[in-house]
Parts: C-alpha cells; structure tokens; sequence
C-alpha cells in the first residue's frame, strides 16, 4: 500500500524550453505533418506568432521536469504495475516553440478500491510562463497491486 | 456571418500504430516504460503485445480537434483510460457534438481500436471561430 503521507507532496518547480527539434519528433511520433508546429514560417502563414505546440505536448514537458519514473520511484511503486487512468488539459494561453515554461506536480489524492486491489494516485500539474498559468492537468494512474507484489 | 463550422459527429482514425511510431514517442515524451516497447515485458505484464502509450491515443485525440478547429481553439481536453490499444492496432476516434454555450462547444469522446477494445471516453471543449 502507498503511504498517504505522499498526498501533498508538492516537486520544487523547474523550468523547461520548448525545444524546436523536440516538437517536431513528437508530431512524426503521432502522425501530424502540419509544418506549423516546426515550421516558423508556416506558424506565421497560419496567424500564429510562434510555432504552437499540440495539445498534449505538455505530458512530454512534465516528464522532463519530473519523470513518472521518478515520482513513482518515491511512491514506492514499482513503473511495470501501472497504468494511465485518466488525463485532462485545461488550456488558459497559447504555448509556443521556445517558450520557458515553470512546472511543479502535485500529488493531490491516493485512494484504493476493490479491497486494495487497484490504487490510485492523482497528480495535478501546473504550467506557467513567467507569471502566467498556460495549463493545468490532472493525471490518475491506476497501480495494480498483483502487478506491484510480483515484482 | 455563415454559421460557424461545428459539425454533429466527427470520425478520424489513427494508425495503424507501429513498432517505430512507439520508439519515437518514447523519444519525444520522455515515458521510456518497457511496457511499449518490449514484447517480452509487456508479456511480463499480462499482455500479449506491447501496449500502446495513453498518451499516444490522447495525442490521436488532440488532433481531430487541432485539425478542425485549429491549435488555439481547443480549452480543455480530457481522458479516460478505459482499454489499450496494442501494436498494430489502428485508433478510431469518434467525437459527437453535446452543446453549445457561449461560443463554446462541447465535444464527448469515444475512441475504439481496429481489435475492438474501447480505448478513451472523454470530452473536449472548443472555441468556436466568430
């Protein structure tokens, strides 16, 4: 079982840069060939200031702030038990290609069912530019305790 | 003014989902677990092929809006994992308008894989073009 003292367990933010190269692996990743996420040129023929950046491109910028493996590692739980339950975006501004952005994670609740089969652990995450908040999400990942106690 | 385009239902599919397509987002999302990428973990782990990432669907997801609406348009958008797609599994999304509130639309969404397993039901609300 997951130690609840880890609900509140806030990481110290850190800044991450929108790296140009990055965003266009992760559109050749998910099969996006529209240039403006790489492309100036084209964000700019397309009205935006900036290449943007797709919508769930700011998963890949949390990891780099604080990997699943590493928050895990802390939980205690082993990466091969769990799943990915539920995710949402809020998205409050625009984020573009060479934006620094400032990321914290919070795991907001640990909760079993099942009789402890199956936990979960809410983990909220907070994007800002500057003084700006650019995104919130909200992940669960469901850990599969006959998984965890094979391991 | 014409009508703002904001269609009833919208059907996209994704894939089919290829061994390299799980490399490169592993590479470009940082979620390096075994889980996609290696036959005999993903074994390891009760499954019989290696599973594809949720977020890789979510992103599959994220497109049929960024498409139709553009990048800017779309406020919120969320998931619920309640199956997984496999490799070689195609994606099929499906989207059905369930209002419209302020020049707000509200989409439910439902996403299956070509194996039959239901992979997403979520939403996503859209800003509409004025």
């Amino acid at each position: 079982m997951i130690d609840r003292k880890w609900i509140g367990y806030t990481s110290t933010p850190s800044k991450v840069t929108i790296d140009r190269w990055r965003v266009k692996l992760f559109c050749q990743a998910i099969g996006e060939t529209d240039a403006l996420y790489w492309d100036e040129a084209a964000a700019r023929v397309a009205g935006h200031a900036a290449c943007p950046v797709p919508p769930t491109f700011l998963k890949a910028i949390e990891a780099d702030h604080m990997p699943a493996a590493d928050l895990l590692g802390l939980l205690g739980v082993p990466l091969l038990s769990v799943l990915h339950a539920e995710q949402s975006f809020d998205y409050l501004a625009p984020v573009h290609v060479g934006d620094e952005i400032e990321i914290t994670r919070e795991v907001t609740d640990i909760y079993e069912k099942r009789g402890g089969a199956l936990e979960f652990v809410v983990v909220e995450a907070l994007f800002r530019r500057g003084a700006v908040t650019v995104c919130e999400s909200r992940q669960t990942i469901v850990v599969r305790r006959d998984r965890a106690a094979a391991r | 003014m014409s009508a703002p385009a904001c269609p009833e239902r919208i059907e996209f599919d994704c894939g089919p989902v290829q061994a390299i397509d799980l490399a490169l987002y592993a590479a470009a999302s940082g979620d390096h677990n075994p889980l996609h990428l290696d036959a005999e973990v993903a074994r390891a782990a009760g499954f019989d092929k290696p599973v594809v990432h949720g977020m890789y669907t979510m992103a599959c997801v994220g497109r049929v809006f960024t498409q139709r609406f553009g990048v800017r348009a779309l406020r919120s958008l969320s998931a619920r994992f309640t199956g997984v797609a496999k490799l070689g599994d195609r994606i099929v999304i499906e989207a059905t308008l369930a209002g419209i509130d302020a020049g707000i639309a509200t989409y439910a969404l439902r996403a299956h894989s070509t194996a039959g397993t239901e992979l997403v039901t979520g939403s996503a609300r859209v800003v509409l073009a004025r």
